[in-house]
């Protein structure tokens, strides 16, 4: 691809005088400079871009409000895994990480995945909407556009076998303005025909209105995509690492890469807080460290912009209010690169309203801010009425990792040769992520083949067993389970109907996480309406039982999260 | 399939006065209680005060409730613990219950029903406090349940967002327990809490309370570290500038009190908006024939003397209940009411012991509580005065009032003097 | 002068005390057991307390206690330390004496909650 870095340059000019310059270096377009706000960067990085390009900007401007960015490291040090040899190093626990890892599981590897956090799907991966996406907004010549409709194809089955809730309960995009109706037909035959997102239809209000009768009785026409889905995206993450582990990976969490030795264009050895490994090949879907991780590796081609967003979770009651996915599209001039946020009903039956999208230079902060909930609700209430902010239960905020190009990065190491980059991963990441996992365990397969052969593991098992869920059985399977277990029949968690049975379940679970969030995560005590008012010392006292120590060593989540300071006397 | 004629849920002060006040009206009555202990909220609440009205004497929450538990077990009711209600379905003649518990699921009948099923915390996202998502953020009732309870200290240094009972008295329990409170911060310019709890909770210990300020957002990655304090405007919005940091490990909450109605939602039971509880009529019948309501399910009561109070009368009116016309006159309560409850009467049954509860929108001194048929006064009483926290209680005779199906019922508070 | 709010009824009179000792002068009150309370609380203030009391059994980690009968103000932190040094070995009944004459007041530490008992009683149907 050429790239005019004169060009680039003039406009950069024109913008911010001599603060910034790019230039062409590696194959990727270097922009340097000196800048005090991150907007500013930001901009000047986007002046450099080329939408879906695989020349990639890396941003080396000085931003003075981003000085002093470090990650977070788990407090955590021993030697655990000092010394380890894996075939395969997968550095980061959110689905690209898990899947990738599961593939791989089903050859005969040592693969070692590592997560910094106190469980999986920390980050963004735990903290989106779980939105399946049709792939509406996307055209062909993209890494996005060509994993979308495999990976969306794939998820009955990957769901099936990992014992995983997905509905496939249909998006619509909302057009209150009749005569965009032709444009808009013509935009979905494009999509349909040429794109091959085959199952995009357009329909009228009034079929909307049957469909949906809770929306903006102003929609004249919606885009309609029946393939969209939900999915619990945590939860697809933990069982996707769980069927990883079950054959034979190992994920090892409270686990940060701290530094790389590379030497001719090789990795030599990674630097964590629990040892020094020696991996045969990385592979790089550390989120938005992912550009860090490629700066360790000598083979930084590209750069991330964090981008935070903010959704909001409404109780069941308002779960009734729509059952799809939905959003209003105004046709205007929109800064924001991603979605600007829609309404989703979730598999566990509650809505999920949001997210915005906010360009950030903190990768890691998920505060919450009443800003955005108040913009995206403003939003969402031209597409149903009812929307109300008092049927909020909670609100969470996650932080997409996308590249400048804002595509994905799917490939190996441009200067370094043993690592496999899975970066850039933004929406619609999780939709695309079982079939980039199998794009990638093929790569890395050849990879290791070229030094010595890689068999298949023949007791590779597909199917993973989740935790029973009782309070969606029929009552005549739900009594035959308390017979066998009479802590099924104890409900902890009110709200959620969650039993005592379920939670030792989840604590004796391939990867078993013994804090408050952890078995939050897992099968949702205190995911409901009373937000663990009721269950939280209940389930802490479960933990503490379960693991024979005292409450008070009992976590929320890290290791400094204590839930209570010992006994009061 | 076992049958009953009233069904309980609930087994804290409400069903446990509705239980044996049905059995003592002659029905064949079962109270189902998902802890494994009955006594409900009240287990935990094991500072005194309790019982004043009713038994002259000032209890602690455990001997309150153990008082009615020894009734209850004297009339041998039946009772089932660590028992949960997963489903309810309306049957010809009554209702089935189904119920989990160790023993398996079991649909049992009832010809009617009794929702006793308390009251939940609202939490802080409810309230929109912004920022991390730290351990240490706790409900008031959470925090007592750990101290109280399971005996842990939830805290060495917190701050208390909300200046209801329960705030109050867990500023107090902390104290004691060695824990530093830095304050007490209510949104509102007027206290949630009883002045006693002011008084014995906060002043006795030093414990500031400042009024119209509010928490607007927590830091913290791991535990709780630090909140941020704003003032609130008289819309209770913060105001910009005002923001203060304080250090402390923990945020308690004591912000307000939602009756728990989920299950009767799924039965169709109306609610009122005010009170958060079903519509009921002078029998505390709701909207749903067959299903009565009482307690803190029913309206947050102020003293745990009238939950079982009411507890009793929906107990009794349970066990003599007999599918019957009903015909419902509307009880309407002027906006100088926070609430009122009953919301309707029934003309086919007898009022002429209806009990009122009702609670001012403001506080109020120098007034006059009314009732109203067709725009004519046909009761008053006056009051010195009235106060939100402090819930107010008459026996009305409205069968003396002569009331048919047209008649326009009212009740309001005149004022001559605001506080 | 101090001011007080009144907690013998939910009116709250605010009351202004002058004066000490013999001579204490209450107004602001609107009826005679709010100037009573007035006294007593510039007198000797007197208050119950309620807390717990640990135990050696692991399904009750402490027991609900108070006192028998009102204490002086000053004496609640002595009253507590005295309470926390204490633990339940064998299980007692609710009203039962758990430290007799704390402090040397006439006030027992009696337990509130027959809990223990019921626990024990279990134990013995298994």
């Amino acid at each position: 691809m050429n790239v005019n870095v004169k060009k680039i340059n003039k406009k950069l000019q024109e913008r911010f005088g001599n603060a910034v310059h790019a230039r062409l270096q590696n194959g990727s377009i270097v922009v340097s400079g000196h800048l005090s706000s991150w907007a500013d960067t930001i901009t000047a990085c986007q002046m450099a871009a080329t939408k879906y390009s695989t020349v990639h900007v890396v941003n080396n401007i000085i931003c003075d409000e981003a000085k002093e960015q470090k990650m977070r490291v788990p407090s955590l040090k021993d030697d655990a895994l000092d010394g380890r040899q894996p075939d395969i190093l997968i550095i980061g626990g959110g689905i690209s990480g898990v899947s990738i890892a599961r593939e791989l599981s089903k050859w005969n590897l040592d693969i070692l995945l590592l997560e910094k956090e106190a469980d999986l799907a920390l980050q963004a991966s735990g903290r989106n909407d779980g939105e399946v996406h049709p792939g509406i907004d996307l055209s062909k010549g993209s890494k996005k556009h060509y994993y979308i409709r495999k990976g969306n194809a794939m998820y009955d089955e990957v769901c099936k076998e990992l014992d995983v809730p997905f509905k496939r309960v249909g998006q619509y995009v909302g057009f209150t303005n009749i005569y965009f109706k032709p444009f808009v037909a013509l935009y979905c035959l494009l999509r349909k025909k040429r794109d091959g997102i085959w199952d995009t239809k357009l329909i009228s209000g009034e079929e909307l209105k049957r469909l949906e009768p809770n929306f903006s009785k102003d929609f004249k026409f919606a885009i309609s995509n029946p393939t969209s889905g939900c999915v619990c995206p945590y939860g697809l993450t933990i069982a996707y690492a769980e069927n990883a582990v079950q054959n034979g990976a190992e994920v090892a969490l409270n686990s940060a890469v701290l530094s790389m030795k590379v030497e001719n264009g090789e990795i030599k050895s990674v630097e964590t807080n629990r040892g020094t490994i020696y991996p045969r090949l990385v592979i790089n879907a550390a989120g938005v460290f992912s550009d860090d991780i490629a700066e360790m590796a000598n083979d930084r081609f590209f750069s991330i912009h964090p981008r935070r967003g903010t959704n909001s979770i409404l109780d069941k009651k308002a779960g009734a209010f729509m059952h799809s996915i939905a959003s209003i599209k105004e046709i205007k001039v929109s800064k924001t690169h991603s979605k600007g946020g829609g309404i989703l009903h979730t598999v566990h039956d509650n809505l999920l309203v949001g997210p915005d999208a906010i360009e950030t230079y903190e990768k890691e902060n998920v505060e919450t801010h009443k800003e955005s909930i108040a913009t995206v609700f403003e939003k969402q209430k031209k597409t149903m009425p009812r929307l109300s902010e008092r049927d909020i239960i909670t609100y969470f905020t996650g932080v997409r990792a996308p590249t400048f190009e804002e595509d994905f990065i799917i490939e190996s190491g441009r200067r370094t040769k043993n690592i496999i980059h899975c970066a850039g991963i933004q929406s619609p990441g999780l939709t695309t992520a079982p079939a980039v996992a199998l794009d990638i365990e093929k790569m890395a397969v050849d990879f290791l083949k070229k030094e010595k052969d890689v068999t298949r593991n023949e007791s590779f098992n597909p199917i993973r067993k989740g935790v029973p869920v009782l309070n969606e059985m029929s009552d005549e399977e739900r009594n035959a389970l308390i017979k066998q277990n009479p802590d099924y029949g104890v409900i902890v968690c009110r709200c959620e109907e969650i039993s005592k049975g379920e939670i030792l379940d989840a604590l004796r679970s391939p990867i078993c996480v013994p804090t408050v969030d952890g078995i939050k995560k897992r099968i949702r005590p205190g995911m409901g309406r009373c937000q663990g008012g009721f269950c939280a010392p209940l389930v802490t006292q479960i933990i503490a039982d379960f693991l024979g120590v005292p409450l008070s060593e009992v976590k929320k989540s890290s290791a400094e999260s204590p839930m209570t300071f010992g006994r009061t006397k | 399939m076992k049958s009953y004629d009233v069904l309980v849920i609930g087994g804290g002060p409400a069903g446990l006065a509705a239980a044996v006040s049905a059995h003592k009206n002659g029905a064949k009555t079962l109270l189902v209680e998902r802890e494994a202990r009955l006594g409900g909220i009240l287990k935990q609440c094991i500072h005194d005060g309790f019982g004043l009205v009713r038994f002259g004497e000032k209890l602690s929450g455990p001997e309150y409730a153990e008082r009615f538990v020894d009734m209850f077990r004297e009339e041998k009711i039946e009772a089932l613990l660590l028992t949960f209600v997963t489903r309810i379905e309306k049957t010809e003649d009554g209702f089935k219950v189904v119920l989990v518990n160790r023993d398996g699921v079991e649909p049992v009948f009832t010809k009617s029903l009794i929702l006793a099923t308390g009251c939940r915390e609202r939490t802080a996202k409810q309230v929109a406090i912004h920022g991390t998502r730290p351990a240490g953020v706790f409900t008031a009732g959470s925090a007592q349940h750990f101290t109280n309870l399971l005996g842990q200290l939830p805290t060495k240094r917190c701050v208390i967002l909300g200046s209801g009972d329960i705030g109050l008295i867990m500023a107090r329990r902390l104290t004691l327990e060695g824990a530093e409170v830095v304050g007490v911060y209510e949104a509102k310019p007027t206290p949630s809490g009883l002045t006693r709890n002011i008084h014995q909770c906060l002043h006795d210990y030093n414990i500031p309370l400042y009024l119209s300020h509010t928490v607007t957002r927590v830091f913290g990655q791991d535990r709780l570290e630090q909140v941020e304090i704003s003032k609130v405007d008289e819309n209770m919005q913060p105001i910009a500038g005002t923001e203060e940091i304080i250090d402390c490990d923990a945020l308690i909450l004591s912000v307000g009190l939602i009756p728990e109605n989920e299950l009767a939602e799924t039965l169709g039971v109306k609610l009122d908006p005010k009170t958060k509880g079903p519509i009921c009529d002078g029998q505390l019948m709701t909207s749903v024939d067959g299903i009565f309501s009482c307690g803190n399910a029913l309206h947050v009561n102020d003293l745990v003397d009238y939950v079982s109070e009411s507890g009793e009368e929906a107990g009794k009116n349970a066990a003599v209940y007999a599918r019957k016309e009903r015909k419902l006159l509307p009880v309407e309560a002027s906006p100088a009411l926070l609430y009122a409850v009953p919301q309707v009467l029934d003309l086919n049954k007898e009022n002429k012991e209806t009990v009122v509860y009702f609670r001012s929108r403001n506080p109020l001194t120098a007034c006059t509580f009314k009732i109203l048929v067709d725009g004519e006064e046909v009761f008053k009483k006056n009051y010195p005065f009235l106060r939100p926290p402090e819930m107010e209680r008459l026996q009305i005779d409205f069968d003396s009032f002569h009331l048919t199906e047209h008649s326009k019922i009212s009740l309001d508070i005149e004022v001559k003097d605001h506080a | 002068m101090r001011e007080l709010v009144c907690i013998v009824c939910p009116r709250g009179c605010t009351m202004h005390i002058d004066g000490e000792g013999e001579n204490i002068t209450v107004t602001g009150n609107t009826c005679k057991r709010g100037a009573q309370f007035a006294i007593s609380e510039m007198t000797k203030p007197m208050r119950t307390i309620c807390t717990t009391v640990r135990t050696i059994f692991p399904e009750v980690p402490v027991l609900p206690v108070r006192v028998s009968e009102e204490i002086p103000k000053n004496k609640i932190f002595d009253v507590m330390q005295e309470i926390n040094k204490t633990v339940l070995s064998k299980p007692v009944g609710r009203g039962d004496v758990v430290i007799s004459k704390v402090c040397g007041l006439s006030a027992d530490i009696i337990a509130t909650s027959n809990v223990l008992n019921e626990m024990n009683k279990q134990g013995e149907k298994k």
